[in-house]
């Protein structure tokens, strides 16, 4: 193992090293109590929040909850298409409402709101 | 005196709780140390099978908490150590049959008497794990190298440090060194690196353990056994001795050793201490 590795490009995880990352993976779910739904909540606000000054493309956007060195982390992957360069509206520090941070509105419908 | 009560748990069921109860006990008393080995596992009893002491129970573990007898009648000397004894579990009854302050005051009898009281748990989370850690002065947890055994000892962590027990210390037993080898399975690092609690053995998978339980006789008594040697050295941890852990991964016997130790040729891998013991 190593030597040939940079021939075949990246080699697939083995069985073992799978086993590790969906355990960090699970364990931090296990210990912090987040449910996929909150998860996928926070996702979606995130985005909410960069898109008003970022394009970020949504299709790729991926938010884990991992375990590194001993502690728990969200990690997010955010990519963006391109830098924005003008605002229809310039939106104030962002302050959710009660209804948004409850998860009762949805950002995307909250942000059909503003044009 | 100046004992140690040490619980073994898991919390999922069939990863070596017993197996390294009744082996890390006789080790210990094999050092010399007077220990006692108590099933907690009220309804399973499984302990006395293990350490070949199924057929000696009079009394057990429920008899003396309801004060049907005194813990001495119910201790259990063992055949081959006169420092080992076995308080063994009630197989009539169920979990419930002791409470947490029950267990708490048998354990303080206990402390009077031995150097070493090792606690075997019952898997799960419920009152009888809790019965099995609350008169702990440590906590070893025993977990295999795959999903389900390390979520629950993950589990497990969590609710010692809730009950204000030191931290854990743990023993990953049944590793297969050949499936570590070709990745099949997490190494010991990949554990360690999840759980974040400090190493007390690595057991490796060895069939020895199943033919020890046969017999009834642990394997730290069988020099050839490799999980019988792991054992022993644990042991010598849990004493303060500064063993190194062994590269169970690495030194996994070859084909040629697996070859010449069928036909009965080359040195049994014997542990030297074991050895001085019983010469």
């Amino acid at each position: 193992m190593g030597v040939f590795e940079f021939m075949v490009g990246k080699k697939k995880p083995t069985p073992g090293e799978v086993a590790k990352e969906r355990l960090k993976v699970v364990l931090v779910h296990d210990r912090l109590k987040v449910s996929p739904e909150t998860l996928n909540l926070i996702k979606k606000e995130l985005i909410g929040v960069l898109s008003r000054r970022l394009e970020v493309d949504e299709e790729l956007v991926q938010i884990n909850l991992t375990r590194e060195a001993g502690y728990d982390k969200l990690q997010a992957d955010i990519p963006i298409k391109r830098q924005r360069v003008t605002f229809d509206w310039d939106p104030p520090a962002y302050t959710p409402s009660e209804e948004v941070l409850r998860g009762r509105i949805n950002i995307e419908d909250d942000e059909g709101t503003h044009d | 005196m100046d004992s140690r009560i040490i619980t073994i748990t898991s919390g999922k069921g069939g990863v070596g709780k017993t197996t390294t109860t009744a082996n890390l006990g006789t080790a210990l008393a094999l050092q010399g140390k007077k220990v006692a080995v108590v099933d907690a596992d009220i309804g399973l009893r499984n302990l006395d099978a293990v350490l070949g002491l199924e057929n000696r129970i009079v009394y057990d573990l429920v008899d003396v908490v309801e004060g049907q007898c005194r813990l001495r009648q119910a201790l259990i000397k063992d055949k081959r150590l006169p420092d080992l004894y076995l308080l063994p579990a009630a197989q009539t009854r169920d979990k419930n049959a002791v409470n947490s302050v029950q267990m708490e005051q048998l354990c303080q009898q206990l402390r009077q008497e031995f150097d070493f009281v090792v606690i075997d748990s019952p898997a799960g989370i419920e009152q009888g794990f809790r019965n099995a850690i609350v008169g702990a002065d440590e906590i070893i947890i025993v977990a295999n190298p795959e999903m389900a055994s390390v979520r629950d000892a993950d589990r497990i962590i969590g609710l010692v440090e809730a009950a204000g027990k030191p931290e854990p210390r743990l023993v990953l037993n049944r590793l297969r060194p050949e499936m570590v080898k070709r990745g099949d399975m997490m190494d010991v690092a990949d554990v360690l690196e999840v759980l974040g609690i400090d190493l007390l053995g690595i057991i490796p998978e060895d069939e020895a353990i199943i033919v020890a339980t046969n017999k009834g006789e642990p394997a730290v008594y069988d020099k050839r056994s490799r999980a019988g040697r792991s054992f022993v050295n644990a042991a010598l941890r849990l004493l303060g001795e500064e063993i190194p852990l062994e590269d169970v991964v690495s030194e996994a016997p070859s084909l040629l050793e697996k070859l010449r130790r069928l036909v009965g040729f080359g040195p049994a891998p014997a542990d030297r201490r074991l050895r001085s013991q019983s010469s």
